[in-house]
């Protein structure tokens, strides 16, 4: 059993290989880049310091398991070990000193990913002065490339509990959608936390949120400002893409030269992070509805050579699977919204069935913690409208659309997103079938710790902000 | 003649095959007949001229009637949203929005129903998730607190969609909404009691100087629009979550015996026994489990069960997007939910149906399959209360109504397989 340890993942070489396995189409990008530029791995100057949580060996046993690649298996059990998943199967034997949790009844999935929210940077309570201002877009340029998600984390948002409760054990954070560039998301381990990078996912790479369409346009094109059309936001994009290719240059021949006594070319936080992308170091979440702009989009990549790792909310997948397939970029949808904008008014239920019967990748996203409470129930709906457009997608398959289909579009399923030997301890125990609107969480595991036990009050944090308020204590 | 028509699981074939007013005989289903108590198996439901005519075990089916064989499955009444913007909203664009008056001088008088529309494209897809009915109420005015008056659609085919107008006045209160008050929320509180006050006055007949009266806030159609509540005649519906607000709202019942249903009611378990014993109706959205706002802190996701349980007459409206453009499988899950969360299902059907039918004043002709009542129902292929489940067959006042949407009709355009069809879907 080999297992991955977060180094593996940090270390640039390894990180290029699994680039190259995952996404073949930038495999020309990253060898000019690493033989020629030599950039030194993307620092991170507010690096991880998430511990694990006290933990005990356990083999959850008799349960349903869905593997998260496919499988389902009948009173199986999975053994946990060390914050490692170490045995997957019928029949397992509890090592002494293991305890043994019977989820006779139950189901048993790998911990869900959610690859879009916003909790932490559109912390709960919302009040009237986020109306104006708020700490989930940084609205005063539509290129805030510079701004990172994870310095508007607050890591005592309330909702990271009720996430926690649904079975939600890591979850990419991202900026806003008012800008063409948003800025850098961070992934998060859903552990309660009193600092983020107690919860930042160690060695996770970042990604930069950009956005199509009405957002963009409306947020600036409405004060007077660029862009205010769609040919604005792709001509916005473009112009980025030049100077950040500019940058990379003047820095690729500064790192050529190996000469310390060179001074270095001055930095700029905006184009260092989409010097990035375009080196392959940070991969792009771009917020996109219509099937016609993630065409256009797909090509402004390949002009300048990046990847987008997935359009979010691309409630038109349907409509281009073939060619999402061909360009390797994986969807994030709602199961049902539609209609609030006119960019919207083509959704349908059957999106997310489409695009897997299409043989695409499909994820199910959050962006409200309505949603992010149920993820499953979202997949439920998604897999019933595709059953009556005539697509059946068994429950082992639609699983895959929260766990090992966002793992792999943040480059973490070398850690998380299945039930196999070797990868981290995220399990969730539910009551019953999860895509059942009965069914909860019943215990929650991230590397092995418990973090949510529905039975247990001392398994269920909540955060500072929910502390003394009258409001929330039972009345006598 | 006899016809026997196999329900299947519908991919994409039209039923508006059956747009006349049908006589209907389902048979073999499971069917909730009675508000709150267990179905009835191999029940016989028979709908003639829009209405049921019969409904139960062993009954005879006449010849002629059209037979539907629910073959074991279950049959509701048609469900009941019970506060959003179907025919009111399209596309979130100002054009195709109609729920709210910004300026001008209508506050309270504000009357949602001469903006209904019945070719909204929200329509069909709130039916074919199994809602027949649902409470239209506007939001956002010019005059603060009041937001003007709702209506109650039933969700036929055709441009014949308003079932009761005028059916309640709604006012707003909380901090989102304070600065459209001055900036605190005493001040809507005053406002209400001012407008209240006005409208008792403008009731008696022997008070003539209407136009006189100096001491209201509001102009006179709005005070007029109020004479309904004071009456008793509609509700006056309070959107408020804070515990605070809710006892002003109990206070208000207490002070000027009107009736008040509250919106939103995210604490109003803490209050659950005032609101039961001044029968106080609630309409809550049953996915509320965080302190979204400062007003809503003591959200939790057994509010529903809570306030069930102590009497009060519950109902369900969606949050967020879901409002109006999903206001059918939103509140069906959302009451899925409730059950996840100690509602009994029962009382999770009742509150879909019967509950919100007496909280708008529809109980007459709509919430239940008692004989008299509405053909509105639904046999449905599974769980109704599950997302994966689905009508297979709606009524909406006896009529057989078309699952088709624009959705179904745009995944047909575009169903795996076609990927490699020269011809543009444009065409299919």
């Amino acid at each position: 059993m080999q297992e991955l340890t977060m180094s593996d993942l940090s270390h640039p070489k390894r990180r290029n290989l699994r680039l190259v396995r995952v996404f073949p189409g930038i495999l020309i990008c990253l060898v000019v880049s690493s033989v020629v530029a030599q950039a030194p791995a993307l620092p991170n100057p507010f690096p991880s310091t998430y511990k694990p949580l006290p933990r005990t060996d356990t083999l959850i046993d008799n349960a349903t398991v869905l593997d998260g690649i496919g499988h389902r298996l009948l009173n199986a059990g999975v053994l946990l070990h060390a914050g490692k998943i170490i045995a997957i199967g019928q029949h397992l034997q509890a090592p002494p000193g293991t305890k043994t949790i019977d989820a006779r009844g139950g189901f048993v999935t790998p911990g869900l990913v959610d690859v879009h929210s916003h909790l932490g940077d559109f912390a709960a309570p919302y009040t009237l002065r986020d109306e104006k201002v708020s700490d989930v877009n940084e609205e005063s340029s539509p290129n805030s490339a510079e701004v990172w998600a994870l310095h508007s984390i607050r890591v005592q948002d309330p909702q990271f509990a009720r996430v926690r409760a649904g079975g939600v054990t890591t979850l990419q954070v991202l900026p806003g959608s008012s800008d063409l560039f948003g800025g850098r998301g961070v992934v998060l381990k859903n552990v309660p936390a009193v600092t983020v990078q107690q919860m930042e996912f160690p060695g996770a790479m970042p990604s930069l949120k950009m956005a199509c369409g009405e957002n963009p346009k409306y947020t600036f094109g409405e004060k007077g400002q660029f862009p205010s059309s769609e040919m604005g936001n792709v001509a916005g994009y473009r112009q980025a893409w030049i100077e950040a290719s500019e940058y990379r240059r003047r820095w690729d021949d500064y790192y050529a030269k190996q000469d310390s006594s060179l001074r270095p070319p001055a930095r700029d936080l905006k184009l260092e992070t989409l010097a990035a992308v375009l080196r392959g170091q940070i991969l792009v979440d771009m917020h996109c509805y219509r099937a016609d702009e993630m065409a256009v989009v797909m090509d402004v990549a390949k002009e300048f050579g990046y990847k987008i790792a997935a359009f979010h909310h691309a409630v038109e997948a349907y409509k281009i699977v073939p060619l999402l397939k061909e360009n390797h970029v994986c969807v994030a949808v709602w199961a049902d919204w539609w209609g609030f904008k006119v960019e919207a008014y083509d959704a349908v239920r059957a999106n997310a069935a489409f695009v897997e019967a299409g043989g695409g990748c499909i994820m199910l996203h959050s962006d409200a913690p309505i949603s992010g409470e149920r993820l499953t129930l979202d997949a439920a709906l998604a897999m019933g409208a595709g059953h009556r457009a005539g697509v059946d997608i068994p429950e082992e398959r639609a699983i895959e659309w929260l766990t090992i289909n966002p793992a792999k579009s943040l480059q973490l399923d070398g850690q998380i997103g299945s039930l196999e030997p070797g990868k981290n301890a995220d399990v969730v125990v539910w009551s019953g079938d999860p895509f059942s609107v009965y069914t909860r969480a019943n215990i929650v595991f991230i590397d092995g710790a418990i973090v949510f036990d529905r039975n247990d009050p001392s398994r269920q944090a909540t955060s500072d902000f929910e502390v003394g308020q009258p409001a929330i204590e039972r009345p006598q | 003649m006899k016809h026997v028509l196999l329900i299947t699981l519908l991919t994409f074939s039209s039923t508006a095959i059956f747009a006349q007013h049908d006589t209907i005989a389902i048979t073999g289903a499971k069917a909730y007949l009675q508000p709150g108590q267990p179905p009835v198996e191999d029940a016989t439901i028979l709908v003639v001229k829009g209405r049921v005519q019969a409904a139960g075990v062993g009954l005879v089916v006449p010849p002629g009637m059209r037979i539907v064989e629910a073959k074991g499955r279950i049959v509701t009444p048609g469900l009941m949203n019970s506060a959003s913007q179907l025919g009111l909203v399209e596309t979130g664009t100002p054009d195709t929005t109609d729920s709210a008056v910004t300026t001008g001088p209508l506050g309270a008088s504000f009357d949602v129903q001469y903006a209904l529309n019945p070719n909204s494209t929200l329509l069909p897809v709130a039916r074919a998730d199994g809602l027949t009915r649902a409470m239209v109420v506007p939001v956002a005015s010019a005059t603060p607190p009041f937001d003007g008056r709702g209506a109650v659609l039933r969700l036929s085919e055709g441009p014949d969609i308003l079932d009761l107008p005028q059916a309640a006045v709604v006012a707003e209160v909380g901090g989102m909404v304070a600065p459209k008050s001055g900036g605190s929320r005493s001040a809507q509180w005053m406002l209400l009691r001012s407008a209240l006050d006005a409208a008792r006055r403008a009731a008696v007949p022997s008070t003539l100087h209407k136009e006189d009266d100096k001491s209201t806030l509001l102009s006179p159609a709005n005070v007029a629009a109020l004479v309904p509540v004071v009456k008793r005649r509609v509700p006056l519906v309070i959107v408020a979550y804070r515990e605070s607000d809710l006892r002003q709202a109990i206070s208000l019942v207490d002070d000027y015996k009107i009736r008040v249903v509250i919106l939103g009611a995210e604490e109003g378990w803490r209050v659950a026994d005032l609101l039961s014993s001044r029968k106080i109706a609630v309409v809550l959205d049953p996915y509320a489990s965080t302190p979204t706002t400062y007003d809503q802190m003591g959200a939790r996701l057994d509010n529903a069960a809570l306030l069930d349980r102590a009497g009060v007459v519950i109902s369900f409206k969606a949050a967020f997007v879901h409002v109006s453009y999903n206001a059918g499988i939103a509140i069906r899950e959302g009451a899925g939910v409730a059950v996840a969360n100690g509602l009994p299902w029962s009382h999770a059907l009742k509150a879909l149906t019967v509950n919100p039918a007496e909280t708008w004043g529809i109980e007459g002709h709509y919430g239940t399959l008692q004989p008299g009542m509405d053909a509105d129902l639904v046999l449905w292929d599974g769980d109704p209360l599950e997302p994966m489940s689905a009508p297979a067959m709606v009524l909406v006042r006896g009529r057989q109504v078309s699952l088709e949407t624009r959705q179904t009709l745009l995944e047909k355009r575009y169903r795996p397989g076609m990927a490699g069809d020269p011809v543009p879907p444009g065409y299919r």
